[in-house]
C-alpha cells in the first residue's frame, strides 16, 4: 500500500426522478488497499459504483480514478479499471475462454499477448480443465469465478466489485474472499461493495457505512466500532410482544438503545453482565418471559444500529 | 477492429442459435420444398394421375347369338364369347389398368353392397339377357351402373368409357337394322361380314380409351420440348415463393438479431462492456455490423442453395448483388428501427408476429396476385407502401432480367429506406444509452 490515492470521490450526487439515489458520497482509497462499501440494499452502493465506471453521469461532483476524471477522460478511467458486476454478465452460450478471449479483446488486448494472459485468468480462476465448456454449463460459483476473471484480464490498478458473493455457496464465496486478497497482495486496489458485514470486516483495510444514499461513517475497522463505544449487542427474543418491556428496557441502566424488528429486539449494552441481570428482573416484572438470549461483542452491525437505529441485515 | 470483434461475436452466437439456423435457412427451403413437391408432379409429367378407381363387375350375361371379334382388335386381346366378356375384356385391359382397379362379384346384390358398404366406388351390373337383347334388333341392351353418390370424377370417368362403348355398340344395331333395311334379300347373307367388321373397327378405335378421355396437357399451346416447358412452368411457380420466403425472413432475421441490443441489455453483458474502454459508438457499430453481415450470410446461403436445390434463376450477377444488398440493407436497417423502439425482448414476440408479418404480407401481396392482372396492378401499388414491396420489387426485376437502370431506381428507394430506418433506430438507442 502507498500513500497515493486511486481513488477520490470528491461529493458525488445522483438522483433517479424524486429519489435521492447518492447524496454526497465523498471518500478517497489509496492504492493497494482494499475499500468496502458497505450498506443495506438500496443503500446506494451500486449508484456509486455505476458513476465511479463512467456508466452513469453525476449529477452533481466529480472522482478521479488514478488520476483521470470520470466526467473529463471516462476512456482513461475504463482503461485502469476492472469491473466485477453484481450480477452475472457474461455470454452463456460461449465458453468461458471464448468469453474470456472476447472481453481481452474489448480491454485492448491482441495476439498472443491475449491468448497468455487468457490462459493465466483461467489458471487464477481454476477453470482451464472446464474452459470449452459453455458458460450455460457452469454453476453458479463457476460463472461468478468468470466473472471476476474477466475484471483481470488487462491487470488494472483499480478493481471494482458489487457484491460479488451475493447468492452462492459457501465455499464459492470463501474462494471469492480469498481472491480479493490475493488481488490485493498483486498491488491492485480493491473497492468492494457489500452488505454482508463479515466480509467487510475481514477484507478491508477502510470501510464506508452507507444508507439512504449517504455515507454515514468511514474508516478503519477500530475506527468505527469505537464510534459505538466499545458497546456490547444482545439479541433477545420473548413470548410475549415486545410492547412495554421495549419502553421498560429503554430506561434501565447500562442500556443505551433497544430496537425491534420481527420479534428480535436488540439492546445495546455498556456491560452485558451487568444489563442482563436487570432485563431479566423487569421482563419477569411483567410477565414476559425471555426464550433466548445471544451476546455479540462490538462489530460493523453494532455500529450500522448505532448510526441508523436500524439492523444491517434489513 | 474492435467492431469487428463484436460483430464476429455476435455472429458466433446466432449462427450457434438451432432456433436461428432453422428460421434463417431451414424454414424458407422447407416452405419451398412443399410448394416444388405441390407443383413437381404437374409440371414434370404435363399431366396428373388419378387415384385408382375401384370398379366392382357383375357379368351374368349368358350370350346371345354367336359371333367373333379379332382379337387383335380387342383391347386385352383375349376371345370374347359373349358382350358381357366383351366388357370385361376392355375393363380388364392394360390402359385401363392405370385407373380403375376391378374386382368381380357373382351377383347384382353383392356388387350394389360392395358400394353400399364403400368396399367399391362403382358397380357395373350385366344382365343375363345382354347379349341376347343387343341381338335382338329391336331389343334394349341395359347395363346397370351402380355409384357411391359421394364420389365425381372416378366414376364419372368410368361411366363416361361405358358411354363410349355403348354408343359404339349402337352403332352396330344401327348399322344392321339399316342394312336390313335396305340391302336386296341376296345380300343377306353378309349381315354377319357387317356386324364383324363394324365390331372390329368400333373396337380397335376403343383402343387408349384413356388417353381419348384424360388428355390433360400443360397450359402453354406451344411447340417446345416438354421437359423444358415443364421446368419453366415448376420455376415460374416456385421461383417469387423462394423470394418471398428469402425476403420474409430476411426482415425476420433482422430483427431477431437487431434484438441482441435488448437482449444484451438484460444480460448485463451490454453495461459491462460500456465500461471496457470501448466507446459507445463502436459497441453499436459492432451490433449493427453484426445485424448486417448475419443478414447477408442468410440471403447469400438461400441465394445458392435455391438455385441448386431448386434450379431457380435469380437473373444476372450485376443484379442479384444490387437485388440482394438492397435486402440486406433494408431488412437489417428495418430490424434497428422496430428493436429500438421496443422497452425488452419480451416486447420482441409481439412486434416481430405483429408488425413483421403484417408489413410482410403487404409488401409480398403482389406476389399473391401474380395470375390476376386486375388485382396485380392494386397490389403492386399498395405493397410499394412496405420496404418489403420494395425488395419484392427488385427480386423481381432482377428474376425478369429488366434493365439495370429499373433495379438501380428500385435498389435506390430501398437504400433510402434503410437510411431513415437506420437514422431513427441508432438516433434512439443513442438516447437511451447516452
Amino acid at each position: 500500500m502507498t500513500n497515493s490515492l486511486a481513488i477520490e470521490v470528491l461529493n458525488l450526487h445522483r438522483s433517479f426522478g424524486n429519489t435521492k439515489a447518492v447524496q454526497g458520497a465523498k471518500f478517497d482509497v489509496k492504492e493497494g488497499e482494499i475499500f468496502s462499501l458497505l450498506g443495506p440494499n438500496g443503500a446506494g452502493k451500486t449508484t456509486t459504483i455505476s458513476m465511479l465506471s463512467c456508466l452513469l453521469h453525476p449529477d452533481e461532483g466529480d472522482a478521479r480514478i488514478m488520476g483521470y476524471s470520470i466526467k473529463d477522460n471516462p476512456m482513461g478511467v475504463k482503461s485502469v479499471l476492472g469491473v466485477v458486476p453484481q450480477e452475472i454478465a457474461l455470454y452463456e452460450d460461449l465458453s468461458a475462454r471464448e468469453n474470456l478471449t472476447f472481453w481481452g479483446k474489448m480491454y485492448g488486448l491482441r495476439g498472443g499477448a491475449l491468448k497468455k494472459r487468457v490462459n493465466e485468468v483461467l489458471d487464477v480462476i481454476d477453470l482451464h480443465d472446464r474452459a470449452k465448456e459453455r458458460v450455460s454449463k457452469y454453476s453458479g460459483g463457476m460463472k461468478r469465478r468468470v466473472n471476476i476473471g474477466v475484471a483481470l484480464l488487462h491487470k488494472p490498478k483499480v478493481i471494482y466489485m458489487d457484491e460479488p458473493t451475493v447468492g452462492i455457496d459457501p465455499q464459492s464465496r470463501r474462494n471469492i474472499l480469498d481472491s480479493v486478497v490475493a488481488l490485493k497482495d498483486q498491488g491492485m486496489t480493491v473497492l468492494y461493495t457489500t452488505h454482508y458485514m463479515e466480509e467487510a470486516q475481514e477484507l478491508s483495510d477502510h470501510i464506508a457505512i452507507m444508507d439512504h444514499g449517504k455515507m454515514i461513517a468511514n474508516g478503519t475497522h477500530d475506527e468505527l466500532v469505537k464510534l459505538v463505544g466499545g458497546q456490547t449487542r444482545i439479541d433477545l427474543t420473548l413470548n410475549v410482544e415486545a410492547g412495554i418491556v421495549q419502553e421498560i428496557w429503554k430506561n434501565t441502566d447500562g442500556v443505551s438503545q433497544v430496537s425491534a424488528e420481527n420479534g428480535l429486539i436488540t439492546v445495546l449494552v455498556e456491560d452485558s453482565n451487568q444489563a442482563l441481570p436487570l432485563l431479566f428482573e423487569s421482563a419477569t416484572k411483567h410477565e414476559a418471559r425471555i426464550t433466548s438470549v445471544d451476546i455479540l461483542e462490538p462489530n460493523l452491525e453494532a455500529v450500522f444500529l448505532h448510526l441508523t437505529g436500524r439492523a444491517l441485515r434489513d | 477492429m474492435k467492431i469487428l470483434d463484436i460483430a464476429l461475436k455476435d455472429m458466433l452466437r446466432s449462427f450457434r442459435s438451432f432456433f436461428a439456423i432453422i428460421f434463417m435457412f431451414v424454414v424458407p427451403l422447407l416452405v419451398t420444398g412443399m410448394f416444388y413437391f405441390m407443383f413437381g408432379n404437374i409440371a414434370e409429367n404435363g399431366d396428373f394421375s388419378l387415384p385408382r378407381t375401384k370398379v366392382i363387375l357383375a357379368n351374368l350375361d349368358e350370350g346371345g347369338p354367336k359371333f367373333q371379334v379379332n382379337p387383335k382388335n380387342i383391347p386385352n386381346g383375349k376371345k370374347a364369347d359373349t358382350m358381357g366378356d366383351l366388357i370385361v375384356n376392355i375393363m380388364e385391359s392394360e390402359e385401363m389398368s392405370d385407373f380403375i382397379e376391378l374386382s368381380f362379384a357373382p351377383d347384382p346384390e353383392l356388387a350394389r353392397r360392395s358400394v353400399d358398404n364403400q368396399e367399391s366406388q362403382v358397380a357395373i351390373i350385366i344382365p343375363e339377357n345382354f347379349s341376347k337383347e343387343f341381338a335382338d334388333i329391336y331389343g334394349e341392351a341395359t347395363i346397370e351402373f351402380y355409384q357411391d353418390p359421394t364420389l365425381t370424377i372416378g366414376p364419372d370417368i368410368i361411366r363416361a368409357i361405358m358411354n363410349r362403348f355403348m354408343d359404339g355398340m349402337s352403332g352396330v344395331k344401327i348399322a344392321i337394322k339399316v342394312f336390313l333395311e335396305d340391302a336386296p334379300q341376296e345380300e343377306m347373307i353378309f349381315t354377319g361380314q357387317v356386324v364383324q367388321d363394324y365390331l372390329s373397327v368400333s373396337l380397335a378405335e376403343e383402343e387408349n380409351v384413356e388417353k381419348k378421355l384424360l388428355d390433360v396437357r400443360p397450359p402453354t399451346g406451344e411447340q417446345r420440348n416438354k421437359a423444358e416447358e415443364s421446368e419453366n412452368m415448376l420455376l415460374s411457380i416456385i421461383s417469387p415463393i423462394m423470394g418471398g420466403m428469402m425476403i420474409f425472413y430476411a426482415f425476420f432475421t433482422g430483427a431477431s438479431t437487431a434484438q441482441s441490443i435488448l437482449r444484451e441489455e438484460e444480460e448485463r453483458t451490454l453495461p459491462r462492456l460500456f465500461t471496457t474502454p470501448t466507446s459507445q459508438t463502436t459497441i453499436l457499430g459492432g451490433k449493427l455490423l453484426a445485424v448486417f453481415l448475419t443478414v447477408s450470410v442468410q440471403v447469400i446461403v438461400l441465394l445458392i442453395a435455391a438455385r441448386l436445390i431448386f434450379s431457380i434463376q435469380w437473373g444476372n450477377i450485376t443484379s442479384v448483388i444490387l437485388m440482394a444488398l438492397g435486402l440486406v440493407l433494408a431488412a437489417s436497417s428495418f430490424g434497428v428501427f422496430l428493436n429500438s423502439f421496443l422497452k425488452d425482448t419480451k416486447q420482441g414476440g409481439v412486434l416481430f408476429g405483429g408488425v413483421l408479418t403484417l408489413t410482410g404480407m403487404i409488401g409480398m401481396i403482389g406476389i399473391f396476385a401474380m395470375n390476376s392482372p386486375a388485382a396485380e396492378k392494386l397490389s403492386n401499388s399498395v405493397s410499394l407502401l412496405m420496404p418489403q414491396g420494395w425488395a419484392v420489387r427488385a427480386l423481381m426485376q432482377s428474376m425478369n432480367a429488366e434493365p439495370l437502370s429499373s433495379l438501380l431506381i428500385t435498389t435506390l428507394v430501398l437504400l433510402l429506406w434503410s437510411v431513415l430506418f437506420f437514422t431513427v433506430g441508432v438516433w434512439r438507442f443513442n438516447k437511451r444509452f447516452a
